[in-house]
């Protein structure tokens, strides 16, 4: 697959020309964003309670008010039109993506503890959210029943996602294990291991680890896990920031991506682009936004940002990255490589 | 009786036979009887108990959240069996015996390092050149203590491979108020009596040791032969006592209720030890030194340490032992209200809480208010002083009185400082 | 009249200079160190008031067996040198202690406690380690060849695996390795420079704790599989760079290997297609043509770097003499100036002069009189007046010295020196008890990876007192029960006194023990307990 491959009309993608084109502010720091199926939005979860939603690529702000705790889990319904959000109090809203002032249809107690993150299935029939509680449920859309309660982590799980054919779910937990279910029967069928990006801080007592981010390639060939691993200070955050890739088909680790310069934190947001490289961003000691080869396990660019990046949207033209970051600012990042 | 290096006196040597032989008396020296028991049987015995939440546990996670605000973070606040009293969310159990407990939300203790901080919580003062203050466990062993009881008077539980505390910790009081720090809670290894040696033959070998020793320690005594030979007198004494380590002997259901992992087990045997007759217990919960994602690992620590204290405090009081116990939880200091770039907080001293129960304290009291946000105390702001003052006058002790150091007056409290009568009984 | 004038000025002389001017008495170059440094201890107006005196030969020889040698003397030493009447006796024993096979194996486990910290060995051998360190005091190799062997960090010799050892029990963790150096052998605990400039101490600053590390950071531990060993791998290239947490606009510094307060390493200009001698590649250790690692060990140990001696001479003036010029071992910087200067001066200078030989150091620092003072005040004096050196430093033996202390005293070393010995009967005996001192080794060491502190327990204390090892070697039947029990009273308990405590009873102990014995004279064990519990032998005065 060529990285430059591009219709004629359209500028090439050229990830190692990455360069910022859009600094949005907000009034508190960011957590989380994604862009809506449609591209026309992007959506960040604040650390003031709130959704912000702009539109893509004007930048005009609407405030979704409604969550009392963090929202660090964003999905769609490209079907229904309709954005899902989880908080850190185990409530999971829904809202219209679109109208000047949308106020939320859903409010369910999905999980005891927090929503660590939502995946809305390739259909958009179905949501399946997970948390502290150690559960994975599924979530009847757009009606918000509850479809299934799919048991099986023992401790707080990090993400999950659909595969792109929608057979699977994967959900990925503190510890670094990732249970493949079979969504039609609630059963896990195969686990992988990610526990490199898990630690037992001896020093400090505690456990650090988790998918901070987890996203598949289109066509499901490939899962990405991203999160810190080599963990030598859990409580100053001294670690680097690792992305397992596994091969889908034979469940096991194809590559552990790291940037080629040594960086101090967690890759916090990971995505593969439709052609073949893999994005993923985070901070800790300074953000970086970093892109690999599929072959080379040391990062092919690396972008230094304004501050520590908390996730990362690939818009779903392919085009654009959405990183929210702790300045309370959503950048977006342009992967062509000339302006138009 | 303090000890003064310069003496070589006979009260030392009189005291250690006395405490030897109050188990039996051989060698003519007379069996004595034991006060310690008597006061236990009358009520009289007050206790402490210490929980030091290690590494500076946040108050905005704890005991004064401010949800909803710049500061707060992601966790709410849940009502607990005082009507009107909000704590966090990760303390469920805890809130559920807050009409035990007494909160002080307006702590200033201005010292954000943790070795500096937890002198000034242990002590109730900040370091000066030239004196050392004692550990309040030292001073307790000396205040409360008594020298027949044969359970060290300062026990200090501490998590695995963390090495105990130091000699240092009795200041002047003397190296047998030092702690006896059991690591990870365990029995000594070699508590037992070896099978060949009796009593009698035991009595006779302690003796000639003691000799030796205080020939040696007549011309060359130091801080550390004194706390040396001070070990043997603890071992002894710890071998009457093994039964108390044996926490097998609880009910499985209590056992599963404090918890299996260390800090369970530990205030699990903090009990057996109060109960048993040791005048100050400390158990440490470690860490809490959150710079780097300060909400997970919370969840994470606050999730051992919540059913465990609340376990604790509910079975001493079933026990009959909360009256004449007094509880203190602490840390080093406090957490920043601001949140970092790494989900963390920092060191923070200027707002924050601890939070007491048992002798002498009112249940359901709070005093002391910071603002909207814990950027600062808006009422009744206190320091260590003022809660040394406290903790004295809890036990029924006057914090006015005086230790003498070769004739210098140094009052057990600060005297700048008072106590807070809003949370005594 | 004229006296009253001479104390007249020399009050006004002494206005004007500190307490360690050198006005007071000039150095002269040509005298033994060990002059040079007594003239300088005592320069304080205060010391001969409190000076204690010369310790008696008993405590001497005890002292300097146990500093030297690493355990208590026999009483058959002890006899023969109180015997002795020649006046350079003191001398000659320093000496022969110092060629001793004893020596080389106590300096070994001195400096293993030193720069491992009772790592536990998961990749090189103890035994190879130990064997190595041995032999470089049994040749009194130059201290800075050692350390450059120590830290080449080259693994590639199956036999010379010490050479990487002190980087791999680290898992060759740069930011663990820095600091390490940084404490254990300059003298300066950088750790809290890590992630900003020290909060306390103005001369550690991050670009110090980083031009440490930059040396390091290209390393890790590779499990080679062409030389099937666990080698260190370095890149030829990656910066190290790092922020102040502190600082609001996060700037982000380069690090250039730089030994702290030293000079920047310089690094030539490397053709690129000649990076590397073995090029990186999967389960391949790799090495490149200019290693930044591989020039650690020159830069710390080179003559014109003062912190590498100032470390050593502390660290030696601190074995024999009980507390170090600085304190503590790994905070020497401007605002914790050492206790003596001008001394710590001296002994850095001689390291320089006399090309790091530690042997000499030690003979020159035993025959001072610092070292040979009493441990008891003088009688009248306020012991706590006294200044310092004025009265000896009461020490604690360390793990190891008591536990062979033990094994000497109860009569367990030379039993075994007899049975086993041969040729080497210092070697076989060593390596038979071996196991039997870890026992007590580990009972009062710290845990691994923290520098060695006395902090009495109890649980040391049940150890001595129930333990059935140490009851067996006491029992009747044992060597040390048998070999007394075979003498005559009265001198049954001079031989008790002299094997565990190093000395001769006085008149009140001889009566009471001889009293005791008549009455219980199974009972020999049980006092035995007593001498070897009591302060006098678990300290070194």
């Amino acid at each position: 697959m060529s990285f430059l491959a591009a219709p004629p009309t359209a500028p090439a993608i050229d990830p190692t020309k990455v360069r910022e084109v859009s600094s949005w502010p907000h009034t508190s720091p960011l957590v989380c964003a994604r862009f809506d199926p449609s591209g026309a939005f992007v959506f960040a979860g604040a650390q003031d309670n709130t959704i912000v939603r702009w539109t893509v690529p004007e930048g005009k702000k609407v405030v979704l008010t409604g969550h009392k705790s963090w929202v660090r889990s964003l999905a769609f319904s490209a079907r229904d039109g309709l954005l899902f959000s989880g908080d850190y109090a185990g409530r999971l809203l829904a809202w219209p993506v679109a109208g000047d002032a949308p106020a939320p249809r859903w409010d369910i107690t999905a999980h005891r503890g927090w929503i660590r993150a939502l995946a809305s299935s390739p259909d958009s029939r179905r949501l399946a959210s997970c948390g502290n509680d150690h559960l994975v449920r599924l979530w009847h859309v757009p009606d918000g029943q509850p479809l299934r309660t799919l048991d099986g982590h023992d401790c707080h799980v990090y993400n999950v996602a659909f595969h792109p054919d929608g057979k699977w779910l994967a959900s990925a937990d503190l510890k670094g294990n990732v249970k493949v279910w079979d969504v039609e029967r609630g059963e896990c069928v195969r686990e992988l291991d990610a526990r490199i990006l898990h630690k037992y801080d001896g020093v400090f007592r505690a456990d650090i680890g988790g998918a901070r981010g987890m996203a598949f390639d289109p066509e499901g060939k490939y899962l990405a896990c991203c999160g810190i691993t080599n963990v030598s200070n859990a409580f100053a955050g001294v670690g680097n920031p690792l992305v397992v890739l596994f091969d889908w088909a034979s469940g096991k680790q194809k590559a552990q991506l790291k940037p080629r310069a040594p960086h101090q934190g967690t890759a916090w947001g990971v995505a593969i682009h439709p052609l073949g490289f893999i994005l993923a961003a985070g901070g800790g000691n300074g953000g970086e936004l970093w892109v690999w080869k599929p072959d080379d396990p040391l990062s092919w660019h690396t972008l230094k940002l304004a501050g520590n990046a908390r996730d990362l949207s690939l818009h779903p033209k392919g085009r654009l990255v959405a990183i929210p970051c702790h300045d309370s600012r959503l950048r977006l990042y342009d992967l062509a490589s000339a302006a138009r | 009786m303090h000890c003064n290096y310069a003496c070589g006196s006979s009260d030392h040597l009189l005291s250690r036979r006395s405490f030897l032989t109050a188990a039996g008396g051989a060698l003519g020296l007379g069996l004595l009887t034991q006060p310690s028991l008597a006061r236990v049987l009358n009520g009289q015995q007050k206790r402490v108990l210490v929980i030091d939440l290690h590494g500076g546990v946040s108050q905005l996670e704890t005991w004064d959240p401010k949800p909803g605000t710049n500061t707060g973070g992601p966790f709410q606040a849940i009502p607990t069996s005082v009507p009107g009293i909000h704590i966090s969310e990760l303390l469920p159990h805890t809130a559920r015996q807050m009409h035990r407990m007494a909160l002080v939300r307006s702590l200033n203790t201005a010292e954000d390092d943790h070795g500096k901080g937890a002198i000034i919580m242990n002590t109730g003062r900040r370091q000066e050149p030239g004196l050392t203050y004692p550990h309040l466990g030292s001073a307790c062993a000396r205040l409360l203590g008594d020298e027949s009881n044969p359970l060290p008077g300062y026990i200090n539980i501490t998590p695995h491979g963390t090495g105990g505390v130091s000699v240092a910790d009795a200041a002047f009081l003397g190296p047998r108020f030092a702690p006896v720090s059991l690591d990870d809670g365990k029995a000594p290894q070699n508590i037992d009596r070896p099978a060949d040696l009796t009593a009698a033959a035991e009595q006779t070998r302690q003796l000639l040791r003691l000799r030796a020793s205080e020939r040696f320690l007549r011309r060359r005594r130091t801080a550390q032969t004194e706390a040396y030979t001070q070990t043997y007198d603890q071992a002894v004494g710890l071998m009457q006592k093994k039964h108390l380590f044996n926490t097998a002997n609880e009910p499985e259901k209590l056992r599963d209720r404090y918890g299996r992992h260390d800090f369970g087990r530990h205030c699990l045997l903090a009990r057996r030890l109060l109960e048993g007759g040791a005048t100050f217990v400390k158990v440490t919960h470690t860490n809490y030194d959150t710079h780097h994602e300060n909400f997970d690992f919370h969840l994470e620590q606050l999730g051992e340490f919540d059913l465990p204290f609340a376990t604790l405090l509910e079975d001493l009081a079933l026990r009959g032992l909360l009256d004449t116990t007094l509880v203190i939880v602490q840390s080093e200091f406090g957490r920043t209200p601001n949140i970092n770039h790494l989900y963390g907080r920092d060191h923070w001293s200027r707002a924050w809480s601890v939070a007491l129960a048992g002798c002498g304290i009112k249940g359901g009291a709070v005093v002391g208010k910071t603002n909207a946000n814990g950027t600062a105390v808006v009422d009744r702001e206190v320091n260590a002083g003022h809660l040394f003052h406290t903790y004295f006058k809890a036990l029924g002790l006057d914090p006015k009185k005086n230790f003498y150091v070769e004739q210098r007056p140094i009052p057990l409290a600060d005297p700048k400082a008072s106590a807070i009568t809003e949370i005594l009984a | 009249m004229s006296m009253s004038r001479t104390a007249l000025l020399a009050g006004v002389v002494s206005l004007f200079f500190l307490p360690y001017s050198k006005a007071a008495a000039p150095a002269v170059r040509s005298e033994p160190l060990h002059v040079r440094i007594d003239r300088l201890i005592g320069i304080d107006q205060d010391f001969a008031r409190y000076d204690a005196g010369l310790a008696s030969d008993s405590e001497f020889l005890r002292r300097v067996h146990i500093d030297l040698a690493g355990y208590i003397p026999t009483s058959a030493q002890i006899r023969a040198f109180l015997a002795d009447s020649a006046p350079d006796k003191r001398r000659r024993v320093i000496e022969q202690l110092l060629n001793s096979p004893e020596y080389a194996r106590n300096m070994a486990q001195v400096f293993d406690v030193l720069l491992m910290e009772r790592r536990p060995s998961r990749h090189v051998p103890q035994a190879d380690w130990h064997e190595f360190l041995r032999q470089a005091f049994l040749n009194n190799r130059p201290w800075d060849e050692v350390v450059r062997e120590i830290l080449s960090g080259d693994g590639t010799d199956p036999k010379k695996r010490h050479r990487i050892k002190f980087f791999l029990e680290r898992d060759s963790d740069p930011h663990l390795v820095s600091r390490d150096i940084s404490r254990l052998l300059l003298g300066m605990n950088l750790q809290c420079a890590q992630c900003h400039d020290h909060p306390r101490i103005e001369d550690y600053r991050q670009e110090h704790y980083y031009g440490l590390f930059a040396f390091v950071s290209r390393t890790t531990a590779v499990q080679d599989k062409n030389k099937k060993l666990l080698l260190l791998s370095e890149k030829a290239d990656g910066e190290t760079t790092y922020q102040s947490v502190f600082d609001p606009k996060k700037i982000t510094k380069t690090a250039v290997p730089r030994v702290p307060f030293g000079p920047a390493l310089v690094e030539p200009l490397v053709d690129k297609a000649k990076l590397y001698v073995i090029a990186p590649a999967a389960d391949v250790a790799a090495v490149p043509t200019f290693s930044r690692l591989a020039r650690l060990a020159g830069a710390i140990t080179q003559r014109d770097y003062l912190p590498f001696r100032r470390n050593l001479a502390n660290r030696l003036w601190a074995h024999l003499m009980g507390r170090g010029l600085f304190e503590p071992f790994d905070n020497d910087h401007s605002a914790n100036p050492p206790s003596h200067p001008e001394v710590l001066d001296l002994l850095a200078q001689e390291l320089a002069d006399n090309g790091f030989n530690i042997r000499a150091i030690l003979r020159e620092l035993a025959l001072t009189k610092t070292y040979q003072r009493s441990s008891i005040p003088r009688p009248g004096t306020d012991a706590k007046q006294a200044p310092l050196y004025a009265i000896a430093v009461v020490k604690p033996l360390s793990p190891e010295q008591l536990a062979w202390s033990v094994m000497q005293a109860t009569g367990l070393l030379e039993s075994y020196r007899k049975a086993y010995g041969g040729k080497d009967p210092e070697g076989e005996a060593y390596r038979r008890l071996a196991p039997s001192a870890a026992l007590f080794i580990n009972a009062f060491a710290n845990p691994p990876g923290q520098p060695q502190t006395f902090e009495p327990r109890t649980d040391q204390a049940l150890l001595l007192a129930n333990h059935p090892s140490l009851r067996s070697w006491l029992a009747p039947g044992s060597t040390l029960a048998t070999r007394l029990n075979s003498l005559p009273l009265p001198t049954r308990v001079e031989e008790l006194y002299l094997s565990v405590l190093g000395r001769l009873p006085d008149e009140e102990e001889r009566k009471e023990a001889t009293e005791f014995l008549t009455r219980q004279p199974k009972d020999i064990g049980d006092l035995a307990w007593a001498l070897l519990t009591s302060p006098e032998f678990r300290f070194n005065h």
